[in-house]
């Protein structure tokens, strides 16, 4: 499902990422670990085209994306099979949360609105948000909130999920309602890539596990024997 | 509310109160005249330089200095009271307005009219004017009888000078099929009529003799019709200053000074002075009580704002419009896009609005675009403020967080859609208060638009001071009106704040 190759990215003079290898299978979730400033973000970044790489090739979702700039209507095409959650929610504060979730399908995807709206309320029902449709994204808590992006990326009904960090701004409590649901997308058999810095969330869920330093694989392979 | 309306209401009575004293303190200022005059050494005259020749005018040939038959007037009547003339630029139609501050008295083509006998002391008159009819040479206007029926575009499109004598005569002419739009330059009727905007003008005989070389295109339609004379205006409550102003132009005429001063001009001395000689006692129009001048200003005072508010409102939504497509061009278009986007901003924010109407107006019925007066102005008014709206969404733009349009972006979304979707709804919010705050400022600026023949507001106000005398009494009428109407904006304006402290 995914194939990175090489990857190698600077930013300035430093490097980045330096000749990367990766290969996440159908259904597999990988976990990323490591310590701050070892790029993790970027990789994850450089996955559905949010970074630009400067050698190397990835391959992820069927789509093959090239170092430099991309061709006009490449990413959105990836990124339609790419869903992402990030670190601070990044929820539509100009809509509620039914309209978060409802409205890139419709968007994106011409999904008809009735049908998107069904498909963003069963989502909600899936992260236990139902009773929130109609709040504004401010009015609830982060855990809450990391919820109904989860929910979001996934109206898009993408091939892989990637989560750059979905608890690091949560308080323990809300982690674990968010760990709860990511946990129950690995077992839907989800294919998956976590960046995260907890190491008993990655050991729970994920298959696979890299360990990048300096922008460098360190450590790789099976989650449980990784971390032993 | 009832405390907040209450405390408006007093603060405008302050305000009306204060206005009042000071024009009457400004009026008792003046009580002096003559000897202060003396004793300056100097009569200020003032006259609009705008107004163009015969009259004041710039020399073609030395554009640093001032010339014109009544610049030697002015210098003639300056030296029989034993002092030097000094020269005080005014707007034409305010002109008498400056008396008792800024001048002395007005020499400028001010015709002897029944209204202005009633406001100001008029001088014995120093010169005989006719009104003249002109039109293009290939125009189907040829005879002044022609004005009686309607033209082949409906009714004649005449420009006069605003507050002349030819305004007052052709708007008086309700047997003529005319509809009469009034210009704040002397020449910009004959520059209309040429480039085929209007299909007359009508204005002193001698200005037109004076520029007939550089409108070519157009003739002289009929016999000149409805003349009138000259005075020099100066307030009521100098009575010496008139007296020895009227001493001072018996002298100059008795000893052939203005005779020859005419002839220099080509301005048939002789016949100027035997019709001096002989001209009769213009009548002094009597003043309006307030109920007839409510009666008869209110409601044109009301339709003048109602113009007010059409300009703001078809020019606004434009601008804001126009405004939005900048900044996005110029944060997410093409990079060539950019500086020509910010070129733009930069040419309409640092050039006056009152340039960018008159070059909407004016220049480009020259290259064959003649926009109607409203549109013109809608259309100057949208693109003045389309750059300060550009400025402000920019900012809104920027304000929200970066976060948002990744988000969006991952989702599938391209720059556009995620623009449209999130980001804009988002900045427009942001940038609520300082666009209302905007329009309150537009809103007043249409008064700019009166230089381009629009009558709103401030134009209307002018315009019924001059004809009715009661300058103070208009004011505090126009000014409530522009409060009446800006203050609910001020409340959408705050309303607006108010909401989006208590979001997040």
């Amino acid at each position: 499902m995914i194939a990175i190759e090489g990857l190698s990215k600077t930013r300035g003079a430093v490097p980045v990422l330096s000749a990367v290898n990766l290969a996440v299978a159908e259904g597999q979730v990988m976990a990323i670990v490591g310590p701050s400033g070892g790029g993790k973000s970027t990789l994850l970044r450089c996955l559905n085209g949010l970074e630009t790489f400067d050698s190397g090739a990835v391959s992820i979702a069927g789509h093959a994306l090239a170092p430099g700039g991309h061709q006009p209507g490449l990413l959105e095409r990836v990124r339609r099979d790419v869903g992402m959650v990030f670190q601070q929610f990044n929820l539509f504060l100009n809509m509620s949360v039914l309209e978060n979730v409802a409205m890139p399908p419709r968007v994106v995807s011409r999904v008809p609105p009735e049908v998107a709206r069904e498909r963003a309320l069963a989502l909600l029902d899936r992260v236990g948000l139902a009773s929130f449709a109609s709040a504004r994204p401010a009015t609830l808590s982060g855990g809450q909130q990391q919820r109904v992006a989860i929910a979001r990326a996934l109206a898009m009904q993408p091939r892989v999920m990637l989560f750059d960090e979905p608890t690091s701004a949560l308080d323990p409590a809300m982690s674990a309602e968010v760990l709860d649901v990511i946990v129950d997308l690995a077992r839907g058999g989800q294919t998956m890539v976590v960046v995260t810095h907890d190491h008993a969330f990655a050991k729970r869920a994920a298959t696979n596990l890299v360990e990048l330093v300096a922008g460098r694989i360190a450590r790789c392979g099976p989650a449980a024997t990784v971390l032993e | 509310m009832k405390g907040i309306g209450m405390r408006v209401l007093s603060g405008m009575i302050y305000t009306c109160v204060g206005i009042v004293v000071a024009v009457g303190m400004a009026l008792a200022a003046s009580a002096e005249e003559l000897d202060e005059v003396i004793a300056r050494g100097e009569l200020v005259w003032a006259a609009d330089q705008e107004g163009g020749g015969p009259h004041v005018f710039l020399d073609p040939k030395d554009p640093g200095r001032l010339t014109g038959f009544e610049v030697e007037l002015a210098g003639l009547v300056a030296a029989e009271l034993g002092v030097k003339p000094r020269f005080q630029q005014g707007q034409w139609d305010r002109l008498p307005l400056l008396l008792g501050r800024a001048a002395d008295c007005v020499i400028n083509g001010i015709e002897l009219i029944p209204e202005r006998r009633r406001d100001y002391h008029c001088s014995r008159p120093y010169f005989a004017y006719s009104l003249q009819l002109l039109a293009r040479r290939d125009g189907p206007l040829d005879s002044f009888e022609k004005l009686a029926a309607h033209g082949p575009g409906g009714r004649w499109r005449v420009g006069v000078l605003t507050g002349s004598a030819a305004e007052i005569v052709m708007r008086s002419r309700s047997d003529l099929e005319l509809e009469v739009i009034g210009y704040d330059g002397t020449i910009d009727s004959l520059e209309q009529v040429q480039s085929g905007v209007l299909d007359a003008a009508v204005m002193d005989d001698c200005i037109f003799n004076f520029y007939a070389d550089r409108f070519a295109g157009l003739r002289m339609v009929g016999r000149p019709f409805g003349g009138g004379l000259y005075t020099i205006l100066t307030a009521h409550d100098t009575p010496r200053l008139s007296a020895a102003i009227d001493e001072a132009l018996g002298t100059i005429i008795a000893d052939g000074r203005l005779k020859a001063l005419y002839d220099r001009w080509d301005l048939a001395g002789r016949q100027q002075v035997l019709t001096l000689r002989d001209a009769a006692e213009i009548p002094m129009a009597g003043r309006r009580s307030l109920g007839q001048l409510a009666r008869e200003s209110l409601p044109l005072l009301l339709q003048a704002a109602g113009m007010t508010v059409l300009l703001s409102c078809a020019a606004f939504p434009l601008a804001i419009l126009i405004g939005l497509c900048v900044a996005i061009g110029r944060l997410h278009g093409p990079a060539w896009l950019r500086p020509l986007l910010a070129g733009y901003v930069e040419v309409l924010r640092g050039t006056p609005l009152m340039l960018q109407l008159y070059a909407i107006f004016f220049l480009l019925p020259k290259i064959g675009l003649a926009l109607p007066a409203l549109v013109a102005a809608v259309a100057g008014l949208a693109l003045n403020y389309s750059a300060y709206e550009s400025e402000i969404y920019r900012a809104g733009l920027k304000a929200v967080p970066l976060g948002q349009f990744e988000a969006a972006l991952s989702l599938g979304m391209t720059k556009w859609q995620a623009l449209r979707h999130v980001i804009v709804p988002q900045a427009v919010r942001l940038v609520m208060p300082p666009v209302t705050n905007d329009f309150i400022a537009l809103f007043k600026d249409t008064s700019v638009c009166s230089v381009i023949t629009v009558i709103e507001l401030t134009k209307r106000y002018s315009v019924l001071a001059l004809s009715t005398g009661r300058i103070v009494e208009l004011a505090i009428v126009t000014a409530l009106l522009y409060l009446a109407m800006s203050w609910p904006l001020s409340l959408v304006s705050r309303w607006f704040e108010a909401r989006l402290e208590k979001s997040p």
